[in-house]
């Protein structure tokens, strides 16, 4: 199951919603962008503040789409992680796997799509809409 | 309105095709741009553009002639900081080419009709194109109008007949040709037209003859305008090689929503501006994505790039306009 929050207050509740839904059924679950207090500063501060202003916390690492590319191109993360990732471009962009483990709606600008990694094992993705945009979550 | 020198910027890449022997004889014709549609008015199968101001003016009804319009690059349903307007200077695209008179024969819409595939775009598009006067519609998907269910609602709606989204038609003895090579994007990978495609377009134009004007018309373009932003078709040259042969092929793109042209032997390739947002040039900044200038200027950013060859007896030049 797949979707898609944007952050702002009524996404957010939403997203409990979704989220609510997600645990009886599948393993992805919409969320919101993060308090940007978990991405170790990989980040501008630009944009940590945006985050910082635009959306609540959320349990996970979570990555920038931004410039076209994701913030941490390989990202390795114990099993039953949340992975979010937030599209900060205006350009939709998207997290496909490359076999369909997870697939994300378009994200629009500022909207975040979240997967929880339960197996083992190395995860490649892409951006369908610009293909040359990769990223890997490799899961122990 | 325009300057048909100052800005002219010739932007040969690695391939380009400065010293390939490309013949530059001639000037820099001042042919205008509208910003937001181009008529192309093929005379003799030498195409030639000019403004819809202009020809709106002046017509384009010299005996065995007519025009089309390209359309690109939509968006309809972008709402970022780059234009809040999309569907505004949607319509006034739309006025322009309602303005022209005659009319244009027909209308290329080269894809990125929606941005993402929202809800009513495409109706939004189609709608607003068969209020003008011209005779039909042709389009070509760009990655926004695909990506979310893999074509199935585009090409239930545009893919023709055999639902496949490429397609040929001739007019008044030119050939066009309409390519899909915005679908099974790889992880990686670049826009691809695929060997079902390439099969078809060998056989499409195996029997015409090589005098016969072609006009090619795709999303992203066939040329190799900027491949680290993805802004090329991987087996684009295998589709050239097929037009080799022609003494006069036109190929039109969109994608970059910009203007950049380029000629290689008798193939003219030319890129045009979007209806919603510019982008940056090739390699300028961290990335490619919706630009953003100050409001007041987005209407004359729109017209700005230009790039201007000449080609053996045909002649084909760009030169700043704006919608302004």
């Amino acid at each position: 199951m797949n979707s898609r929050g944007r952050s702002t207050r009524s996404a957010w509740v939403w997203r409990m919603a979704v989220t609510a839904m997600a645990a009886l059924g599948g393993l992805a679950v919409a969320t919101c962008a993060p308090a940007g207090q978990s991405d170790g500063g990989a980040f501008p501060d630009r944009l940590a503040q945006r985050v910082a202003v635009s959306a609540p916390p959320g349990p996970g690492p979570r990555l920038e789409i931004a410039k076209h590319k994701y913030s941490s191109p390989t990202l390795t993360v114990p099993a039953g992680t949340t992975v979010t990732w937030v599209n900060r471009d205006e350009d939709v962009h998207t997290v496909v796997s490359t076999t369909l483990a997870f697939k994300s709606a378009g994200l629009e600008t500022d909207e975040a799509y979240s997967f929880k990694f339960t197996t083992p094992g190395v995860y490649e993705y892409f951006c369908t809409l610009h293909p040359l945009m990769t990223g890997k979550v490799i899961v122990k | 309105m325009t300057d048909n020198s100052s800005r002219v910027r010739d932007i040969d890449g690695p391939e380009g095709s400065g010293g390939d022997g490309v013949d530059r004889r001639g000037f820099l014709q001042c042919m205008a741009w509208a910003g937001t549609g181009l008529v192309w008015t093929a005379t003799g199968g030498i195409l030639s553009s000019a403004t819809l101001r202009q020809a709106a003016a002046a017509g384009a009804d010299s005996a065995g002639s007519f025009s089309f319009v390209q359309i690109s690059d939509t968006h309809i349903g972008f709402k970022g900081e780059a234009n809040k307007d999309a569907l505004g200077t949607f319509e006034q695209a739309i006025a322009r080419i309602k303005a022209i008179d005659p009319a244009p024969a027909f209308i290329i819409h080269t894809g990125d009709l929606t941005h993402a595939q929202k809800p009513g775009a495409f109706d939004t598009v189609s709608e607003a194109l068969k209020g003008t006067k011209a005779e039909r519609v042709f389009y070509i998907p760009g990655e926004n109008d695909v990506f979310a269910d893999g074509g199935k609602e585009y090409l239930g709606r545009f893919g023709g007949p055999a639902g496949t989204g490429w397609q040929s038609f001739d007019y008044q003895g030119v050939h066009f040709i309409g390519l899909v090579n915005v679908l099974n994007y790889k992880a990686g990978g670049l826009g691809s037209l695929g060997p079902m495609q390439l099969e078809w377009l060998k056989k499409d134009v195996e029997g015409l003859a090589s005098s016969m004007p072609l006009v090619v018309f795709a999303h992203v373009p066939l040329w190799a305008v900027y491949p680290k932003w993805g802004w090329v078709t991987d087996d684009g040259g295998q589709a050239l090689s097929y037009l080799k042969r022609f003494g006069s092929a036109t190929v039109l793109n969109g994608h970059i929503h910009q203007i950049m042209q380029k000629v290689e032997g008798n193939i003219s390739f030319h890129t045009a501006l979007s209806t919603a947002f510019p982008q940056p040039a090739p390699g300028v900044g961290e990335g490619p994505g919706p630009l953003k200038v100050p409001v007041e200027q987005l209407r004359g950013v729109l017209g700005v790039r230009e790039v201007s060859y000449i080609q053996g007896t045909s002649r084909l030049a760009v030169v700043d306009s704006t919608l302004a």
